[in-house]
């Protein structure tokens, strides 16, 4: 499929680390995957930063700072296919991963999900056997990421608000 | 304690279990502060369970925090309310727990309580006009000394900490802004959604192989691990992001260890104060 090719335009601000870069991609093709279905309500609560943290090794920094700025309004889905064919492959991998997990969170996918799926798994030039694999991963991480926050629910949701164990 | 003199005699004619929880908090706020986090816990698991009971039955009996949870995720449960919830259950817990709460810390979450019972009384009756009117902080028997108001003042220093913290902590967890207009950014993506569609459908552009992402996402986790060509792949990213997501986890709870270390600390010096006072000397 068509992506944008050459460097993302980014306005205003560069993001100059690595992990800046990853937190735009993240942030920009995870709320994407979580507003497909059309249901800005699941997308409020949608969250994905214990996924971005742990996986990722996004600071908390960075997502805070990634989400206050104006550059993710400006960006397009367009900017995000470019940015992500200009990561590291491991990082597009876990991006991808992540993303399949916000679009499993409601145990269906949508035809837009699907979509947008299939458009980064071919930006990042995915092979089919990739794809299985990364789609087997994100069931798992799912899994583990809804078990983590229901072990943890006499404390606290882990991806709500962590606290100490009482 | 009369009407007049509490905050929360509009919940008498909305569910008076709750109003009598939330009077013996009111009552326990100067005297005892980890009484009253009890009181507030209780008080809000019982709302909680209200809520439950009309949104999502069945969820009554799962604990506090689930059934927050769900609350939250069905739309029951405004992010701002969910909020107050989980730190009054939070600082009920810590109390439960043996961890001392001072008094300038159960006032913030009786007015917490205050707050959530205007949005509580509203909900359980709809369209029943309660007048809530402003939150008056009972007042100590004795006004407090000038050395205990300064220890006041440090420990509402932590509170405010504590809680910038936990909200920045919850910020950067959510893939949204609080303040962020949802509907306008689904619109906008799900346009550029569908215009990614037409352009791929239009290049024959096949998708992904949805049927297999279907498999999966049915597929029992034991058969994952044991499939011949996933299983061993899937076992060492489980291990690698179990091992990732403890550091995380412990880095957080430290965070809020210290917190409550912190927090001790203030109430012993507090305490010290008060037997010094008893014996005169200060």
């Amino acid at each position: 499929m068509f992506v944008a090719l050459g460097p993302a335009t980014l306005p205003c601000m560069p993001l100059e680390t690595l992990e800046e870069k990853v937190a735009m991609v993240w942030f920009l093709a995870a709320r994407a995957m979580s507003v497909a279905d059309g249901n800005p309500e699941t997308a409020r609560q949608a969250a994905g930063g214990l996924y971005a943290q742990a996986i990722l090794g996004i600071s908390e920094e960075d997502c805070l700072s990634v989400k206050s700025g104006d550059l993710l309004d400006e960006m397009t889905l367009l900017d995000c296919l470019g940015m992500l064919r200009q990561l590291p492959r491991e990082y597009g991998e876990r991006i991808m991963t992540g993303v399949m997990m916000i679009a499993y969170a409601n145990r269906s996918m949508h035809p837009l999900e699907v979509r947008w799926a299939s458009t980064l798994a071919s930006a990042l030039e995915f092979s089919e056997d990739d794809f299985q694999r990364m789609c087997v991963n994100a069931r798992v991480m799912s899994s583990m990421l809804d078990v983590q926050s229901q072990d943890d629910s006499a404390d606290g949701s882990l991806d709500r608000d962590p606290e100490v164990t009482a | 304690m009369s009407d007049s003199s509490t905050n929360f005699g509009f919940l008498d004619r909305c569910d008076p279990r709750v109003s009598h929880l939330a009077r013996q908090a009111e009552h326990y706020v100067h005297s005892d502060p980890d009484s009253c986090l009890f009181k507030l816990r209780l008080m809000i698991e019982l709302m909680a369970k209200r809520l439950a009971s009309l949104a999502i039955p069945g969820m009554q009996e799962a604990d506090l925090s689930t059934m927050l949870g769900m609350l939250e995720r069905e739309g029951s449960l405004p992010r701002r309310q969910a909020d107050g919830m989980h730190a009054i259950r939070r600082d009920g817990n810590a109390a439960v727990h043996g961890n001392a709460t001072p008094a300038p810390t159960a006032m913030r979450r009786l007015h917490d309580a205050h707050r959530l019972s205007g949005w509580y009384a509203r909900n359980i009756v709809r369209g029943g006009r309660f007048d809530i009117g402003e939150f008056n902080p009972p007042e100590p028997q004795a006004p407090p000394s000038s050395e205990e108001s300064d220890l006041h003042d440090q420990i509402h220093a932590l509170e405010d900490r504590i809680e910038e913290r936990r909200r920045r902590t919850r910020d950067a967890l959510l893939l949204f802004r609080e303040n962020e207009d949802s509907e306008a950014v689904c619109k906008r993506y799900r346009i550029e959604l569908k215009a990614l569609n037409m352009v791929a459908m239009a290049a024959g552009e096949p998708l992904i192989d949805a049927d297999f992402v279907a498999l999966v996402m049915a597929m029992d986790l034991e058969a994952i691990y044991e499939h011949p060509a996933f299983g061993g792949d899937s076992r060492h990213a489980r291990r690698n992001a179990e091992s990732q997501l403890s550091q995380v986890k412990s880095d957080m709870a430290e965070a809020e260890r210290a917190y409550l270390q912190e927090r001790a600390e203030l109430v012993q010096a507090m305490q010290l104060l008060k037997r010094r006072q008893l014996r005169g000397e200060a």
